[in-house]
């Protein structure tokens, strides 16, 4: 079912009802209208919000956060859950804190190092998880817990300095008109539609909904999982360096903030946690609302002692408009 | 994620999951050793039995009766909360509000309670109120509004923490219960009150989950929750009822707290948030529902906190003490993973069954 709601709509009758209908059932673009909705809102507030100097500031601030939400949307499509981030983000930023060199050289060598951590903690979650049977919350807690360790071992306490190359030129704008951070979210935007049409992007929808069935229908379900931790790895890894990118120091726990936004990320965007339903670019779009939702509340005035009564508040509504769309979509359709 | 080994037991006859049991007409002793369940829960207290007394290895004053005090006292809180964490798990869902939910007890117990002892009469009871009224809103949330319960108690949590900076102004204010503190100082017969209190508090855990009717429907809901409902479960109400209790073990944990360190602060409850969940998991209860049972819960909350004190006495800078406490829990659950207990059953159980 998940496979062809997310999938349906290319032999759907094209009336203008019918179209409606099929936007209201996707979470992706209920999350997309509400952070318009917001972002208006705070526009309106805040003239200057949509210049081009605060939207560079609001992509560069939500980027971290959006591409590890990114991660962890893949292990959720396959029901799975993925603490690790936290750890390899640690990791990700204390290495580019203390072990790269500076000017471009440096940035892509920090790169490749980033993308190899990702990929070698997510290999290890994908292998205790989907081949050796551990519940992929324990064992991401454990790697979790080992990459802490690691990010201490590099770097004990808060210091380092993240070449300049990488904290200066990737906050920046390009030709005056697009932020560098603006081009990276559009590539990994990009990427994903292109995985999503692979067979590995239609198995991580069909082992989510249905494993057994997946099975049956001939997907590799083990790889499939493996697999889905490993991209999760690189996306944690490069979460890392826009993270290293911004703050431009180095911080042995600077993922650890990241581990529960991320997962309210995933949910507001849209993606449900018993798999098979939702997408990347949702979750994506969930972390630049949280992030903005701050902003808002910040702006209207609002007591730092309870922002986060309105930032869970929020979240709450926003999960709801979401699913009670989803439901008028779904009694329209049948 | 898991591996279902045998097909689930068919859902209408999920609450009378040990009827099946007793049908067996295998001896006792091999029933024992074929449910996953109690080899999980005696391999998690023979891990951390063993991991005691190995622990002399490291100091001459570990190993014996006063360290593992220590350790059942510094374990009593995740004990209490993963007991509401074990039942929310058990249907299905996750609690993240129980970090919050223990700052909210400890916070309102060191204000409210103060170092009055008539006030604990009905201080105590209105913190567990209080708190489980935070239960009660993400029952409600989850049942009536459909929120994921990860969303939910995760929005919760925040929410409730917002509440409590708003409440204190920053600082908690209040103080310290000398009644609290003497369970924790008052020793009778050489051991601290509170080391005789946990056993009882872990039996009747074990019972009201496992025994009641109560915690039998918890266990149909969380293998079929549709099957439930047809068998006439009264999914909401129960529902509702677990994250109830689960915000009063949160309220009790900071409670106990705040006779454990002689106050309240805002932070309290953050620490315990993961290692409650981690206990349940260890425990051997599954992720997705449905399965588990509160001793193992108990047996991973002492071998969490075993691990963490013997590796918190190696002199060892901080990393390499994160490194081994995460690969000792990795090991952990390597070992006690049910292909060991499937080979196990190979060798000396099934034949008989077969």
């Amino acid at each position: 079912m998940s496979v062809s709601a997310t999938t349906s709509g290319a032999g759907s009758t094209p009336s203008i009802a019918g179209v409606a209908k099929r936007w209201l059932g996707n979470g992706t673009l209920i999350i997309i209208a509400i952070f318009v909705v917001l972002h208006v809102g705070y526009a309106l507030a805040q003239p200057d919000a949509l210049s081009l100097s605060q939207i560079t500031d609001e992509l560069n601030n939500a980027l971290p956060l959006a591409l590890a939400a990114a991660g962890g949307t893949f292990v959720v499509l396959t029901r799975g859950f993925d603490l690790s981030v936290a750890g390899v983000v640690s990791i990700a930023n204390v290495v580019m804190a203390t072990q790269v060199g500076d000017g471009m050289s440096g940035a892509l060598y920090g790169l490749l190092l980033v993308i190899a951590i990702g990929v070698v903690v997510g290999a290890v979650n994908g292998y205790l998880t989907a081949y050796v049977g551990l519940q992929s919350i324990a064992s991401t807690l454990g790697t979790m817990i080992i990459c802490s360790g690691i990010a201490l071992l590099i770097l004990d306490a808060p210091g380092g300095a993240v070449p300049e190359f990488v904290s200066y030129d990737l906050m920046d704008v390009l030709w005056d008109a697009v932020p560098v951070t603006g081009v990276v979210a559009a590539a990994a935007i990009g990427l994903w539609l292109l995985i999503r049409r692979t067979d590995f992007g239609t198995a991580l929808y069909a082992v989510g909904a249905d494993e057994t069935a997946a099975a049956l229908g001939g997907i590799n379900v083990k790889r499939t999982k493996f697999l889905a931790y490993c991209a999760a790895g690189v996306c944690y890894g490069l979460a890392g360096y826009m993270l290293s990118a911004q703050t431009a120091t180095g911080n042995p726990n600077a993922g650890t903030p990241l581990l529960l936004q991320v997962f309210a990320a995933i949910a507001i965007g849209g993606t449900s946690f018993r798999g098979g339903r939702g997408g990347l670019v949702g979750s994506m779009v969930g972390a630049a609302t949280l992030l903005l939702m701050q902003k808002v509340l910040f702006s209207a005035g609002v007591s730092s002692f309870y922002t986060g009564m309105f930032q869970g508040v929020i979240m709450i509504v926003a999960v709801l408009i979401a699913a009670l769309s989803a439901r008028f979509a779904q009694a329209g359709r049948g | 994620m898991v591996k279902i080994k045998e097909p689930a037991p068919a859902a209408a006859t999920a609450p009378e999951a040990t009827l099946t049991a007793s049908r067996d007409d295998r001896p006792a002793a091999r029933r024992f050793w074929a449910d996953s369940e109690a080899v999980t829960t005696t391999a998690v207290f023979a891990v951390s039995i063993v991991l005691i007394l190995a622990s002399r290895a490291i100091s001459p004053a570990f190993g014996g009766w006063s360290q593992t005090q220590a350790i059942l006292i510094l374990s009593s809180f995740v004990m209490i909360l993963g007991f509401g964490q074990g039942l929310v798990i058990l249907l299905g869902g996750l609690d993240l509000s129980v970090a919050s939910t223990m700052t909210l007890g400890g916070v309102l117990a060191f204000t409210w309670i103060g170092s009055s002892t008539a006030a604990l009469l009905w201080g105590v009871p209105a913190v567990l109120l209080a708190t489980a009224l935070v239960g009660w809103a993400n029952g409600l949330g989850i049942t009536l509004l459909r929120v994921p319960p990860f969303i939910m108690t995760l929005a919760m949590g925040i929410i409730v923490y917002s509440i409590c900076l708003g409440f204190t102004q920053g600082t908690p204010s209040g103080q310290a219960s000398p009644f609290l503190s003497a369970l924790y100082q008052y020793r009778l017969i050489g051991v601290p009150v509170i080391v005789y209190l946990l056993p009882i508090a872990a039996l009747f855990g074990h019972l009201l989950q496992s025994r009641t009717p109560f915690g039998r429907k918890l266990y149909a809901i969380g293998t079929s929750e549709a099957a439930a409902f047809v068998a006439g479960i009264n999914v909401r109400r129960l529902t509702i009822a677990t994250y109830a209790i689960s915000g009063a073990c949160g309220g009790l944990a900071g409670i106990m707290m705040v006779g454990y360190a002689g106050g309240a602060t805002l932070t309290m409850g953050q620490p315990y948030l993961l290692p409650s969940i981690a206990a349940v998991v260890v425990g051997g209860t599954s992720i997705l529902g449905g399965r588990g049972n509160y001793l193992g819960t108990v047996g991973g909350a002492i071998l969490l906190t075993t691990i963490s004190t013997i590796i918190g006495a190696l002199e060892l800078p901080e990393g390499w003490r994160t490194v081994i406490y995460g690969a000792v829990i990795l090991l952990a659950l390597l070992l006690m993973r049910e292909r060991i207990l499937t080979a196990f059953e190979r060798r000396f159980g099934r034949g008989g069954a077969r």
